[in-house]
């Protein structure tokens, strides 16, 4: 605590004219901030070495209908505590203008273009205002997160081409790749400019699937949206509907009894593993190394297939609910997951040798994609990406939530950053994982594993929660509004601050190197587009 | 190589290790079979995503996994839709994807089946109504067969492909 405040008498040293928020202290600091002050203080945070602020999150709300302002609040890990950092500064009136902070911060480019395609809000001084979300065929002035803007009526169209960055010169071609791709993928363009085979420029043009999802929940109450949560991005359902369970939970101030919290942990690390063993199947498989794949694609069935005997679902659907957990295990259920995973383990362990030993795959994966750990901090990457890339993070250990206070977590990180690292981070994170389900099943406690809700918040209150989900930290922000409904939710799924930095992985790679990159990224096209 | 034969014998054969697919309603009329007529041995797809949650997307990978082995009922899945004999669409239409789908199905060749794979294919499911949503795949192309399921399991993925290609009795 200490320590917390001398981070803050620092930032009011340095900036006299900002106001602490101190409502929130406790769980992060929060200040409220001058608009014109944004890129000086938010540089301040990010560049100086005790702070070493990482962007976390931006957002912005239209609070309009109450107090005539959109506010504007960015959000910073401190990475030596770990330390939330909130900023916030408010438009008032007719004012649309903000200073963009992308040009201190690269990290910030995609969450500007997002406000001023959602809410019509424009980042001054942003290098490229190009519209991210809003398609070019979607008419002028819609923008779907103001709140005058009706959720139910489909857009219109108008005429509109996206102008991508193009290189010029003798040899240099044009690749486009989708947004329909050859495999069993979802929908997202890639366009490359490349000289010969190696890539020299790669932009990715996303948000094919835009569902509106933001808007959606603002329709929902607060106690009906974790069905909504869970589909935000299919394969990560526990960890969407965990990360808004935690948001609600600290709105209505309910405590989570203990054998819930362990539950929820259980049946997150349930899910990282099906998803990591599937991903180490198909990073073989982009090499044409089929026999890892079909491998793992079995190990992976069998996980799903467990999760389906346990609670009636392949993804694990419907496992979390708004004060704990929905489907409770019997000592026998946990015995039969830890019995099922050690099989698993040591039939994975026999497949990591067969794969360690090929020098053709080992040959490929090393020095391919490679994402530094300068480039890494600078996108502000998170979870398996940045820990391949010797960036020491993972919530579970740094923000504990659910039962990880009980459980010591190690985290597993390699320097290279290259394929192989992204590979090796899954094979030992499979490990970790069951071993912390080993952990779960023998330290559970007995208990209720739900808590009932009781007083809804007041219209205006909103809380942050964050998750390590299998790909990584899954950030949610929910506020509440009049009558129990929802007034903004804010979703950041791991994948949207982990995409732009592909673009960098791949400089200098071959075109046919792309598809083993990006399944080594594994990122979520629904969670990214929203 | 002894380490990967070793491996392969004590694995041995896992194709059908699954539970079977609860019955559900007949997810292809009558006339959806007679089109399937000619496809009966052989049957390439094209998947199509127009902005699922990308858990009907695993389900199809898992179809083509081991335990399900879909190639041994003669289905592949094709890299392009001028190959494919049948398009399989998953999500509800988005405002950015309508223009794909109907690419698509303009490139694939006649005749053609269209399976509706999964409830927001069918029904738009939680995102219907939305402002970035234009509706079910059958407001934009004819759809054949539809499977329900959020997300349907592969076994009755399975099922409901072999019903709609088995002869009539």
């Amino acid at each position: 605590m200490a320590e917390t405040r001398s981070y803050d008498e620092a930032l009011k040293a340095a900036f006299p004219s900002i106001v602490q928020d101190d409502a929130a202290l406790g769980e992060f600091s929060h200040f409220l901030v001058p608009k014109d002050l944004l890129p000086a203080i938010t540089h301040y945070l990010h560049t100086q070495p005790s702070l070493h602020g990482r962007l976390t999150l931006v957002w912005a709300v239209d609070d309009r209908p109450v107090c005539d302002t959109y506010g504007l609040h960015y959000l910073f890990t401190l990475e030596p505590s770990s330390r939330w950092v909130l900023l916030s500064t408010e438009l008032a009136g007719d004012d649309r203008l903000f200073p963009s902070i992308t040009p201190h911060i690269h990290a910030a480019k995609w969450y500007e273009r997002e406000i001023r395609d959602m809410f019509g809000l424009i980042p001054q001084g942003h290098p490229d205002l190009r519209r991210l979300i809003r398609h070019e065929h979607w008419p002028k002035g819609a923008h779907p997160l103001k709140k005058d803007f009706p959720w139910d009526r489909v857009l219109g169209r108008q005429q509109g081409e996206h102008h991508f960055r193009h290189i010029e010169g003798e040899g240099v071609f044009e690749v486009p790749v989708g947004p329909i791709h050859a495999g069993i993928i979802e929908s997202g363009h890639f366009r490359f400019s490349v000289a010969g085979e190696p890539i020299m420029q790669l932009e990715l043009h996303h948000f094919w699937k835009h569902r509106g999802v933001e808007k959606l929940f603002e329709q929902q109450k607060l106690t009906t949206a974790v069905p909504l949560a869970e589909r935000v991005s299919g394969d990560t359902t526990v960890g969407h509907s965990l990360a808004y369970c935690q948001a609600v939970e600290s709105l209505f101030h309910l405590k989570v009894p203990r054998r819930g919290r362990y539950l929820r942990s259980l049946f997150l690390e349930l899910e990282r593993l099906h998803n990591h063993l599937g991903d180490v199947g198909a990073i073989c498989n982009d090499t044409a190394y089929a026999l890892p794949h079909a491998h793992c694609g079995r190990m992976k069935e069998q996980i799903m297939q467990l999760n389906d005997r346990l609670t009636g679902s392949r993804f694990l659907r419907g496992v979390n609910r708004m004060g704990g957990v929905a489907v409770d295990l019997t000592a026998g259920q946990l015995a039969e997951i830890v019995a099922e995973l050690d099989r698993i383990e040591k039939d994975f362990s026999e497949l990591e040798s067969i794969i360690a030993s090929n020098a053709s795959l080992i040959d490929r994966l090393e020095t391919t994609g490679v994402l530094t750990e300068r480039t890494a901090w600078d996108h502000a990457v998170v979870g398996v990406v940045g820990r391949a890339s010797g960036l020491d993070q993972d919530l579970r250990r740094d923000r504990p939530f659910a039962a990880y206070d009980e459980l010591q977590v190690r985290v597993v990180t390699y320097r290279y950053g290259d394929v192989r690292a992204r590979m090796r981070v899954r094979m030992d994170e499979i490990h970790e994982s069951m071993r912390l389900v080993r952990e779960v099943s023998v330290k559970i406690p007995q208990g209720p594993v739900a808590v009932e809700p009781g007083r809804g918040p007041q219209a205006g209150e909103w809380a942050l929660s964050a998750v390590e989900g299998w790909r990584g930290e899954i950030v949610y922000m929910v506020m509440a509004g009049e009558s129990g409904k929802i007034h903004r939710c804010k979703v950041r799924d791991p994948s949207f601050v982990n995409w732009p930095a592909i673009q960098w992985a791949v400089l200098g790679n071959i075109i046919p190197d792309f598809p083993l990159i990006n399944k080594s990224f594994s990122l979520s096209y629904a969670g990214n587009d929203l | 190589m002894f380490r990967i034969l070793k491996k392969s014998l004590k694995t041995g054969v896992v194709t059908g290790q699954h539970p079977e697919a609860a019955p559900t309603v007949e997810a292809s009329t009558s006339a959806a079979k007679d089109k399937a007529k000619l496809f009966r041995s052989s049957l390439a797809f094209r998947a199509v995503d127009t902005g699922s949650c990308n858990a009907c997307e695993m389900e199809m990978n898992a179809l083509a996994n081991p335990v399900y082995d879909i190639e041994r009922f003669g289905v592949h899945i094709a890299a392009s839709p001028r190959h494919a004999d049948a398009l399989v669409v998953t999500g509800p239409v988005t405002v950015n994807m309508e223009g794909a789908l109907k690419d698509v199905y303009e490139q694939t060749p006649d005749p053609k089946i269209v399976i509706a794979l999964g409830d927001c294919a069918i029904n738009c499911g939680m995102f219907k109504g939305s402002y970035a949503v234009t509706g079910p795949v059958e407001r934009h192309i004819p759809v054949d067969v539809r499977i329900p399921g959020c997300p349907p399991r592969p076994a009755e993925i399975l099922k409901a492909l072999s019903e709609l290609r088995e002869p009539k009795p």
